[in-house]
């Protein structure tokens, strides 16, 4: 699915009418980022004690074209250096307009999560390396399938409804291996209101989703061998119904920033915990240099009511899947909270430099603190 | 109460642009029915949010090249944010294909001789280089927040 609609949209935009006409619009964007961490054993955003400089850097190429009669094609190629610098589609689409204000689009596309998912990748565009990763921490960001972006004026107020509706089948990396994650019946909404600076928006989504664990097979066929069979099924993020909700906030006038968002996870029935996070963002600016500070908290809380059928301490075989199942309730539960102090520097018009100091603390377990310090030149062309 | 209300004017006066919008005009073709049109109107037409005239005729909005002094003072006094942020702002639009920012037509002399021969074009220009080839549109400022 993902191929076919890509390679649709691209032949679009390389049709001879397009190239005759010579219309395909080229946009680029780049960030080139490297960090260390403070100490020997302190791991943060993929970064360790070592400096490096390609686990946040990437190069995108946007390529889009008028197709006539409201029709336009638009896709987008991302290559980053934390995949080796493998050229990968991020998203194509067909998108069509209705009216001045009605967009329908058609095809790969970001889901409306968070403040800045649809650019997230365009470092540029925000005061930060990237957005903090408590919040942004859905394991996936794209879907294929149907959008619709509406505007339109409530009194002085400028509105933005957009609703989406897909599926994803991607493989991806979840708690450290390659799983085939599964959401179907995938449907977000974002609804942003803003006046002047101001900007308030709220989102929701609500998916199927099956996201397979590996390493908890042998405990769900433990538990398939136990009277306790609906443990198993309990556990097993099978075809669960699940809910995600946002709110944020923007103030983003000449001379202040401000940003805030708080969003909450519900995977459904399953070992995958809920989510709750926020942060809180401030700056204020100097001319070409813009000063800022985030602090944000998320936790992360396993459903341990999946074991209050199952009698506990009974001298058998079903203690040690009690005690397997509580340790992996533990390993996915988290609780931590962070800081960043950042500086952005306009050098031009449109590249700027960045540079963060970062200071992570995990309340369950101080060993996994850790300070980062990281750099980025950011582009767009 | 009185000092508080007050307090929140002085507050708000601080994000508020100062607009001294006598070195540069808003131009249009000299065929537009319009004679004025509000700072609140120029700015959601330069920032892709309005697509008409306040009189719901189709608008072209021509932009200048980065770095002129008029350029810089539209930026700055009339859409209330820097050139960088308004990049910025853009930049965020581009890569969603949400919208393209308005055409880069010329400086000064290009963007008034582009707006005299495309009825539905608008631009800015400083006023030492208003002739009547266009139509000069007054400014309102917008009174509330």
């Amino acid at each position: 699915m993902k191929q076919i609609s890509s390679i649709l949209v691209i032949a679009a935009i390389l049709s001879p009418l397009n190239l005759i006409a010579g219309d395909i619009k080229l946009s680029g964007f780049a960030t080139i980022a490297g960090g260390f961490t403070a100490g020997k054993s302190q791991v943060l955003e993929g970064y360790d004690d070592k400096p490096s400089a390609d686990k946040s850097s990437l190069f995108g190429i946007q390529a889009s074209s008028e197709l006539g009669k409201g029709w336009s094609a638009t896709t987008q190629f991302l290559a980053r250096g934390v995949d080796s610098w493998k050229l990968d589609t991020e998203w194509a689409f067909l998108s069509y307009e209705v009216t001045d204000n009605w967009r329908l689009l058609f095809g790969r596309q970001r889901a409306p999560f968070y403040i800045y998912s649809d650019f997230l990748d365009v470092s540029y565009a925000y005061h930060w390396i990237k957005p903090p990763s408590g919040v942004y921490s859905l394991v996936f960001d794209v879907f294929d399938g149907i959008g619709s972006v509406y505007n339109s004026s409530i009194g002085k107020l400028d509105s933005t409804l957009h609703v989406t509706y897909g599926r994803n089948r991607d493989p991806a990396i979840h708690l450290g291996l390659e799983e085939n994650l599964e959401f179907s019946n995938f449907f977000a909404a974002s609804w942003s209101i803003s006046h002047k600076w101001l900007t308030l928006r709220s989102s929701y989504s609500r998916t199927n989703l099956t996201v397979p664990v590996t390493p908890m097979q042998s405990l769900y066929d433990g538990w398939r061998a136990t009277p306790y069979q609906d443990v198993a099924d309990k556990l097993e993020a099978l075809n669960d119904l699940a809910d995600y909700a946002g709110l944020g906030i923007t103030f983003d006038s000449k001379n202040y920033l401000l940003v805030a968002e708080i969003t909450r996870v519900q995977p459904g029935n399953n070992i995958l915990p809920d989510q709750d996070s926020f942060y809180v963002s401030v700056g204020k600016h100097f001319g070409p240099v813009l000063f800022h500070f985030t602090y944000g908290e998320d936790e992360n809380v396993a459903d341990r009511s999946i074991l209050s059928s199952v009698p506990q301490n009974t001298g058998t075989p079903l203690d040690e899947l009690v005690m397997g199942t509580q340790e992996a309730f533990a390993m996915v539960e988290d609780k931590s909270a962070f800081y960043t102090f950042g500086v952005r520097w306009e050098m031009g018009e449109s590249t700027a430099l960045k540079a963060e100091f970062t200071r992570y603390n995990n309340k369950r377990d101080s060993a996994n603190n850790a300070s980062l310090l990281q750099m980025a030149l950011t582009t767009v062309f | 109460m009185k000092q508080f209300s007050k307090s929140i004017l002085i507050a708000l006066s601080f994000f508020y642009v100062s607009i001294s919008h006598a070195d540069l005009v808003i131009i249009v073709h000299p065929s537009n029915p319009l004679t004025e049109i509000s700072v609140d109107d120029v700015q959601k037409m330069y920032l892709g949010k309005k697509k008409t005239f306040p009189d719901g005729k189709k608008a072209i909005p021509g932009d200048q090249p980065t770095g002129t002094e008029s350029r810089r003072l539209f930026s700055d006094r009339i859409i209330g944010r820097s050139e960088a942020k308004l990049k910025s702002y853009w930049s965020r639009l581009i890569f969603t294909g949400k919208g393209m920012p308005p055409e880069v037509i010329g400086r000064d002399v290009v963007i008034k001789k582009w707006v005299a021969q495309q009825p539905q074009a608008m631009g800015f220009i400083m006023r030492s280089e208003v002739d009547d080839s266009v139509k000069v549109l007054n400014l309102k400022l917008s009174t509330s927040w």
